[in-house]
């Protein structure tokens, strides 16, 4: 790899899909984004008060549509959005992310499960007992019961990982709030695929549905974005303690928040009871360029310290051979100086660790590789990316809740693998400590449609019940 | 306690500073002599001597061969031979206050001895003693050194506050509230010497910005030295633009204002000019002194690159005996056939992240003290 003097011309994505009874977007600017330009609306404060308003004048006839064929229809849509997704659209969802084809194309294949017919017809049958709830009051007993989402749902997307936008807006859409939907700037070139077949698909579900990108946070976006968290019933947002915060601080109190901060992906394996962890182990770490909230980066793995470090080895001959079937994406200099960096501290906390007594630090990684296995007290994790995996030894589950006592504001996924006896009690104590999720470690990338996410169920937290007494 | 070689080495290479250094431009001295560091550094510093073993098999032949040390790694370990009579800190805006690089100084006259030759050069060139030039007003948008004792920075302000071609010195920076602007000003009606203005390119843009509409012309012969663009923050700042608006609101000409490259864990600097004799800021490069070798290497795998390639700098710099000389920043640039250094600046861009935490959050959320995990090993 050269660093070129000036970057070669990337290719460029629309960045915004409107209601087709909106005028276009007068005057576009243009936002890099991995290996894309994103086409986006220039910041116009006459644009959002008309989108809204559209919008919202689209909310009453999804309210007319029965849930049963909002679960069609958006099954409709994901086949039509995976049949298009040719090796040219692939590319640009992949370019757009900064992630290589053959990821992309792994992670749409996993993601486009959960948006399917039949994975969204499961998904409402496991929310709502009575599902026409979402129709119209139900009686039950004394009352009658509805569900409902609100007007207007906001979604902000998280950076770079490809359909977070898109199942946000699936949601919205099923308990029939109308999206505006602000990808995150890796995930533009999905994001507005769906939007199009949704709009080709139905009309009705079409107007209600507008995505635009922006640059979130930005100094002339400013009054752009407190328009659009006080013209929203509720926001969703992906993203940094820094992006919430500053949601947190511009949304009106009037305007629900729902938040999905970054999250650190822990495994607790047993070695002696699950042959293939290091396989699943590196597949945890590696899917998404361990970029999702779900990415393995820590692994606590039961046995001492010698037997530990043979495990790290066959991790890191996983890790080896994915990188052939799943290379990382293109990285720039500052991802590989990081690289460099992150390793070269490692060895020299090592080198000064082991004059101590305390804890030795071992590394894995190869001569140009992207991936590194790190052995190492738990004191030492940092999450680091770029499919580093950090692993502990630990005599027993004991230890382990022990050192993830640290964690605890920052958990979520813990996947386990050998971990038979004693589960239901472990996950307990897990949960105690502020885990979500607990799978098996094969499950972790790609969570089933109704997961517990982040500890809410995913269209529950959406809408609000009302009773008819 | 430092090896006595170690000892001996700091008087020799300040004695070698102090004479300029010249003998180092030789490839074979460089050589011999960054050996001779290196083997002190390894006889008296057990850590840098694991860190070496742990990936080199064999004694390096050339200074190329040392496994240069990350920048990053001045966070977590003392890096030091011997007792440190300083510890100077990295300001934090690059990985966030909680992840501060210290440098461990064993020898501040070590320091001075790299520090005071090159600025010299480059900042008193037309005026030194029988030059007949008038002696300076130093303004400095540097904290004072007894305000930031741990600043490498201050403590070099403070070093060319001592010169003998400084007639008086006005410290016009609040560590709490940022640049006095008042005291500028003030200080440049109370004088008819030339101002030498030292500051980083962020106190002169909160000096610009501070001055509004008032034009501050400063007396035929001013100069600038600036510092700090080319870490973290470049982004903010375009040079270009900063030396021109300098030109209008100040009246000192690009050929007056120097850069400085410099970093808290070098105790030696480079300039991209000399003052009254500096070229168009986008065609310069810098220079280190004679004791300082740096190369642009591959950012996969660390390969040397050739002149004119662009890379990860890595700098062998002998004024750091007492820490380690061999650093691998995370700085882009390439190196020029004549022996300079062209900055591109940070490598650029944020990493592509999605919703899996940043070590710096985590470091946030997670502050409380660890536990440790007992049993087998």
């Amino acid at each position: 790899m050269t660093i070129p003097a000036r970057a070669p011309d990337p290719g460029r994505v629309d960045g915004w899909v409107w209601p087709a009874r909106l005028r276009p977007p007068k005057r576009l600017a243009e936002t890099r984004a991995g290996e894309l330009v994103v086409r986006h609306p220039q910041a116009d404060s006459q644009a959002s008060p008309a989108l809204v308003t559209s919008l919202r004048a689209a909310a009453p006839d999804l309210l007319s549509i029965p849930v049963a064929e909002m679960v069609e229809l958006l099954g409709g849509a994901t086949d039509a959005l995976v049949s298009g997704l040719d090796g040219d659209a692939v590319g640009h969802v992949a370019a757009n992310a900064g992630m290589s084809t053959a990821m992309a194309a792994q992670i749409l294949d996993g993601m486009a499960v959960s948006w399917n017919g039949e994975t969204l017809r499961h998904l409402v049958a496991a929310e709502f007992a009575d599902p026409r709830v979402l129709d119209g009051f139900v009686s039950g007993g004394a009352r009658a019961i509805r569900a409902a989402g609100p007007g207007l749902t906001l979604h902000l997307g998280a950076g770079t990982v490809p359909g977070v936008t898109v199942t946000s807006m699936i949601r919205a859409l099923l308990v029939k709030s109308a999206v505006l939907a602000k990808p995150g700037a890796g995930d533009v070139a999905l994001t507005v695929r769906f939007a199009r077949e949704v709009q080709r698909i139905d009309a009705r579900v079409g107007a209600a549905v507008a995505v635009q990108y922006w640059p979130g946070g930005a100094e002339d976006w400013d009054s752009w974005e407190r328009d659009v968290f006080r013209a929203a019933d509720q926001v969703v947002v992906y993203g940094s303690d820094a992006t919430i915060e500053s949601v947190r601080a511009r949304a009106p109190a009037s305007t629900r928040l729902i938040e999905h901060p970054h999250r650190v992906g822990v495994a607790v394996v047993d070695p002696g009871r699950a042959p293939g962890a290091a396989a699943e182990a590196a597949r945890a770490a590696v899917l998404f360029d361990q970029r999702g909230c779900v990415s393995t980066q820590l692994v606590f793995v039961l046995g001492a310290r010698r037997a530990v470090r043979r495990w790290c080895a066959s991790l890191a001959s996983e890790l080896v051979a994915l990188e052939e079937v799943l290379p990382p994406g293109q990285a720039g200099p500052s991802d590989l100086s990081a690289l460099h960096q992150l390793r070269g501290r490692l060895r020299m906390k090592g080198a000064a660790s082991a004059g101590t007594g305390s804890e030795k630090i071992d590394l894995w990684h190869g001569e140009r590789s992207r991936w590194t296995v790190v052995l190492a007290s738990p004191d030492a994790f940092e999450p680091s990316g770029s499919r580093t995996v950090w692993v502990v030894a630990v005599p027993d589950l004991k230890a382990c809740l022990r050192a993830l006592a640290r964690l605890a504001p920052v958990l979520q996924t813990v996947g386990l693998a050998g971990i038979d006896a004693n589960r239901v009690d472990f996950a307990r104590e897990l949960c105690g400590l502020g885990v979500t999720r607990v799978v098996p470690l094969r499950e972790v990338p790609y969570p089933e449609a109704d997961w517990m996410h982040d500890g809410n169920r995913p269209l529950g937290e959406l809408v609000r019940w009302s009773e008819l007494r | 306690m430092a090896e006595p070689d170690c000892v001996e080495l700091t008087r020799e290479l300040a004695a070698l500073f102090r004479a300029g250094g010249e003998r180092l431009r030789d490839d074979d001295e460089f050589d011999r002599m960054a050996l001779r560091v290196h083997a002190a550094q390894r006889t008296a510093n057990p850590t840098l001597r694991r860190y070496w073993d742990g990936v080199a098999s064999s004694e390096p032949s050339s200074w190329l061969e040392i496994l240069p040390v990350p920048v990053s790694a001045f966070r977590d370990v003392p890096i030091v031979s011997g007792a440190a009579e300083v510890v100077f800190r990295t300001s934090g805006t690059t990985a966030g206050a909680s992840r501060r690089g210290e440098h461990h100084v064993a020898s501040v006259d070590l320091y001075l001895a790299a520090a005071r030759g090159n600025y010299r050069r480059h900042l008193f060139a037309d005026c030194g003693p029988g030059s007949g030039a008038p002696r300076l007003a130093l303004v400095s948008l540097i904290p004072r050194p007894d305000d930031a004792l741990d600043s490498s920075l201050s403590a070099m302000a403070g070093f060319i506050a001592r010169e003998p071609e400084v007639a008086q010195t006005t410290w016009a920076f609040n560590p709490e509230s940022g640049v006095d602007v008042h005291s500028v000003v003030r200080a440049v009606g109370a004088t008819t010497a030339p101002i030498l203005l030292l500051t980083t390119a962020f106190a002169l843009v909160q000096l610009l910005d501070g001055l509004g509409a008032v034009r501050l012309s400063l007396p035929a012969g001013s100069r600038i030295m600036e510092t700090g663009g080319f870490k973290g923050r470049v982004a903010e700042v375009d040079r270009a633009t900063l030396y021109r608006r300098v030109g209008e609101r100040l009246g000192v000409p690009q050929s007056h204002v120097i850069n400085e490259y410099g970093m808290t864990e070098m105790l030696s600097q480079a300039y991209d000019g000399v003052a009254g004799r500096a070229g168009a800021a986008v065609e310069r490069e810098h220079r280190f002194p004679p004791w300082v070798r740096t190369r642009a290497l591959h950012p996969a795998d660390l390969s040397p690159l050739p002149s004119g390639e662009p890379g990860l700098l890595a700098h062998c710099d002998l004024a750091n005996a007492r820490s380690v000389c061999h650093i691998l920043t995370e700085d882009l640039g390439s190196t020029t056939r004549s022996g300079g250094v062209r900055l591109l600046g940070r490598a650029p861009g944020a990493s592509l992240r999605g919703c899996s935490l940043t070590a710096e959050s985590f470091l946030r959320l997670t502050r409380v003290s660890a536990l440790s995990v007992d049993g087998p090993r």
